[in-house]
């Protein structure tokens, strides 16, 4: 799979004739005199009037060359390894949760889930080099991951959030509108998550809020709070940007095919 | 192995075909060996991808989330995903293998035809391990002739495997107030080991 997004990270800064799975074109980009797309354009909206959050949607990463679209080889966002160093102030670990970050930098994070081909849960999704695209609909906006080919549901159809979910790794997403700004909120987490490389916990106590906005057309703003008391003295919120990424698409990560490490990590 | 379980889609596409599936002699000497393996590599087992016929046949629910350009498919079995391409672009020619193929969609009156190439070699269409090669086509006609109900037929074109095109045809119900669990085959996996 390594090769797969390298190849992809190629296509993008060349004129690849035989990756046409990579560079079809984006319908409906906002373009400037000159032709080129125009990425600070107005937010498309849906019929409704809301925001379209829709798109293939990318972390973007300094280099020596510039800031360029973060991929697995070319470099990986900061917060994807500390989620800390995304949030003012760091993180306010619990003594219980700063001896289990302190333990797990130690065993050089060997038992992150991700790791060992789970799931990455909903701070992943975001902070991951690996693409995620949205596909809005009215009652239901689907985030699909190239991690392990998977998606995430948030019901945007006025449901409450269950009083006792199944925990599962992603838990149970709602949605609504505040004005331009959509607001998901998350509880039923299943216990054990890491929020990043680092190891930092996330409980089956915590509940997200995520406020989403897309400013313009080729800008994903993202803020993620976490709120869980059994890990974190206080809530606190980590805020990302996105990037809106053209004419390709999500490359499929199968984690677990010739899968070679785990039984490797010490 | 219960006989009554093996006679399902799931575990034998073949099983409603007087003759079986008309296999090519290596296809049905690789068939062979794999029901004699017990199945063991089937990518399911190792929680892989199931790919585009053991996700339709699978007893897990899916749901389709439909919108102009793109109709998603996402599977509660392995929490898995598919794209279906509605925009009017072709094929690929030259695109990269892969466990779901690269699928396009165009509608026929009320059927939605959609076409994929480019799968993975020696794909397992069934339990038992009918193969897809590389040089496999799919088409699947999916239609929906009343609320509560979902038809797709599916036509196998794989000259190199099966010496001619062969279909069948799977029935889906809509599955109301309820909604996918997360299912991650990987989680507490204690099978790999012992399968043999």
């Amino acid at each position: 799979m390594t090769e797969l997004r390298s190849l992809a990270t190629f296509a993008l800064l060349t004129v690849s004739a035989s990756a046409q799975w990579l560079n079809y074109p984006t319908a409906g980009v906002p373009k400037t005199a000159s032709g080129s797309a125009n990425l600070t354009a107005p937010t498309p909206r849906t019929a409704d009037g809301k925001p379209d959050l829709s798109g293939l949607w990318g972390m973007m990463c300094p280099t020596a060359n510039g800031t360029v679209m973060c991929a697995p080889e070319v470099a990986v966002p900061q917060v994807f390894g500390d989620i800390g160093r995304g949030v003012k102030g760091g993180l306010p670990y619990t003594p219980w949760a700063a001896d289990l970050v302190k333990t797990r930098k130690a065993q050089n994070g060997k038992d992150d889930p991700t790791s060992h081909c789970l799931p990455g849960g909903v701070a992943k999704l975001h902070t991951s080099a690996l693409l995620r695209k949205i596909v809005q609909t009215p009652g239901l906006i689907v985030f699909l991951t190239e991690r392990n080919a998977s998606y995430r549901q948030v019901f945007t159809d006025g449901r409450p959030l269950p009083k006792d979910p199944n925990p599962s790794w992603n838990g149970y997403s709602t949605g609504h509108w505040d004005g331009d700004t959509l607001v998901v909120e998350t509880n039923g987490f299943q216990e054990g998550q890491w929020l990043d490389r680092a190891g930092s916990p996330l409980t089956e106590s915590a509940k997200m809020t995520e406020r989403i906005r897309r400013p313009n057309y080729g800008t994903l703003e993202i803020e993620l709070t976490v709120d869980d008391p059994k890990a974190y003295t206080k809530p606190w919120t980590l805020q990302l940007s996105q990037s809106i990424i053209l004419n390709t698409e999500l490359l499929d990560y199968i984690c677990l095919e010739n899968e070679k490490d785990s039984s490797h990590l010490v | 192995m219960p006989l009554a379980v093996r006679t399902s889609q799931f575990w034998n596409l073949g099983a409603s075909f007087k003759d079986g599936l008309p296999f090519q002699p290596w296809a049905a000497e690789l068939h062979r060996q794999r029901v004699a393996s017990n199945s063991k590599d089937n990518p399911d087992a190792h929680c892989l991808p199931l790919g585009v016929m053991q996700l339709h046949t699978h007893g897990q629910p899916r749901k389709m989330v439909q919108t102009p350009g793109v109709i998603v498919i996402i599977y509660e079995a392995n929490a898995g995903l598919r794209q279906i391409f509605t925009d009017g672009r072709p094929l690929p020619k030259d695109a990269e293998p892969w466990w779901f193929g690269y699928s396009t969609g165009k509608w026929e009156g009320d059927t939605l035809v959609v076409e994929s190439t480019s799968f993975r070699d020696l794909g397992w269409l069934d339990v038992e391990g009918s193969p897809l090669t590389d040089t496999g086509r799919i088409i699947e006609r999916f239609r929906r002739p009343d609320f509560g109900h979902l038809e797709i037929e599916v036509t196998i074109d794989d000259p190199k495997a099966y010496t001619k095109p062969w279909t069948v045809t799977v029935y889906q119900r809509i599955m109301l107030d309820t909604d996918l669990i997360e299912f991650i085959c990987q989680e507490n996996s204690k099978d790999d080991p012992h399968l043999r």
